[in-house]
C-alpha cells in the first residue's frame, strides 16, 4: 500500500496555451479546490498519498485534454527549511479560510435562531470543503468548528423570539 | 474480456468494475496494475490516466468521472444507473455538481475497505454494495419515494 510520508510530495508541472484563457481558469480553479502549494509558475505540490496523487493525475489529464502538457513527479524537498516553507504557505492559506468562517459566524451571532441555523448550515458546508484541502490543520480549525457549532445550538438571544423549552 | 485498472480500489473504479460486470461483460476478468505501462495487449483499461474510459472534461469545464464516461460510451441510458453515476461522481470528484449527500458516506466506506482488504476482495464486496444501491434506487424510482 502506498503510504503518505510527511516529507514526500506529489508535484504537477504543467503548461497550457496562453489562449483561450478558460482552460487556464478551469485548471487553476480545480487546483485551488485541492489546496495545492504553488512552488513556481505552473508548478504545484500536495503531500503525497494515493488520493492526492490521483487527484493531480486527473488534472494532468485535463491539461492534456486542453492541448497542454503536464507531468507528475514524486519528490522530497532537499532541506528541512524548504519543507517548512511550503507547509507554512499551505497553513497560512487554510488559516485565512478558517478566519473567514470565524468572521462570518461572529457576524451572524446576533441573528434570530432560524437565520442563525441557516448560516450555520452554510458555514458547515464551507468547513467541509476546507477540511478536504487542509493537510496541516492550524488552531483556527477547531475555533471555526466551535464557532459554527455554537451558532447552530445557542439559545435565542433576541427578546421574545425564542421558543419556550419543552 | 480482460479489463485493467489501477490498483487501490476507489469509489469510481469499484463502481466501474461493477458496471462492467453487470451491464457490459458478465465474464469480465479484472487486472489491477500500478503503472499504465503494465496493461497487457487486448485488455481494456479504465479509470487510469491516458485511456478513454476515464475522466473527461467537457468544453464547459465540467468533469465526468469514469463511471459517467462508461455510461456514455456504452449507451447505457438506464435512469437508475445515472442516479448511481451522480453518486459516484460526487463521491469521487466532490465538485458539488449534484446534490447527493450519501456520496460522502459511500466514499468513506470504500476508502476504508481499501485499507483493510485486497483489490480482489473489494471487487466482490463493493459489487454487493453497488447491487444494493442499484436495487434501492430501482425501487425508489418505481415507488416515487424512499423504499423501506
Amino acid at each position: 500500500m502506498f503510504m503518505a510520508r510527511a516529507d514526500s510530495w506529489v508535484l504537477l508541472s504543467y503548461r497550457l496555451p496562453r489562449d483561450p484563457s478558460t482552460p487556464r481558469i478551469t485548471v487553476w480553479r480545480n487546483l485551488k479546490r485541492l489546496g495545492v502549494a504553488q512552488l513556481a509558475d505552473a508548478l504545484v505540490a500536495l503531500p503525497a498519498d494515493a488520493r492526492t496523487r490521483e487527484q493531480l493525475e486527473w488534472i494532468a489529464e485535463q491539461v492534456a485534454g486542453f492541448g497542454g502538457e503536464a507531468s507528475i513527479w514524486l519528490a522530497r524537498p532537499a532541506s528541512l527549511a524548504l519543507h517548512g516553507q511550503v507547509v507554512s504557505a499551505m497553513v497560512a492559506a487554510r488559516t485565512e479560510e478558517y478566519r473567514e468562517v470565524l468572521h462570518e459566524a461572529a457576524e451572524a451571532a446576533g441573528l434570530e435562531e432560524r437565520e442563525r441555523r441557516r448560516v450555520a448550515a452554510r458555514l458547515n458546508a464551507k468547513l467541509r470543503r476546507i477540511k478536504r484541502r487542509d493537510f496541516f490543520p492550524p488552531a483556527e480549525r477547531d475555533q471555526a468548528h466551535a464557532a459554527v457549532h455554537a451558532l447552530a445550538t445557542a439559545a435565542d438571544v433576541t427578546p421574545g423570539a425564542g421558543r419556550a423549552p419543552r | 474480456m480482460k479489463w485493467a485498472t489501477r490498483a487501490g480500489m476507489h469509489v469510481d473504479r469499484a463502481g466501474c468494475a461493477w458496471l462492467i460486470r453487470r451491464f457490459i461483460d458478465a465474464q469480465a476478468q479484472f487486472l489491477f496494475v500500478t503503472d499504465p505501462g503494465q496493461v497487457p495487449a487486448h485488455t481494456t483499461a479504465f479509470d487510469m490516466r491516458g485511456v478513454d474510459l476515464s475522466h473527461h472534461t467537457g468544453t464547459d469545464g465540467a468533469e465526468d468521472c469514469s463511471f459517467e464516461t462508461i455510461l456514455h460510451r456504452y449507451d447505457l441510458s438506464d435512469p437508475v444507473l445515472w442516479q448511481l453515476a451522480r453518486m459516484v461522481h460526487e463521491a469521487d470528484l466532490d465538485d458539488e455538481r449534484y446534490d447527493v449527500p450519501e456520496a460522502r458516506g459511500l466514499d468513506t466506506l470504500i476508502r476504508g475497505l481499501s485499507m483493510v482488504a485486497t483489490d480482489e476482495q473489494n471487487l466482490h464486496t463493493t459489487a454487493l454494495i453497488f447491487d444494493g444501491l442499484y436495487e434501492y434506487h430501482r425501487r425508489a424510482a418505481l415507488l416515487g419515494r424512499e423504499p423501506a
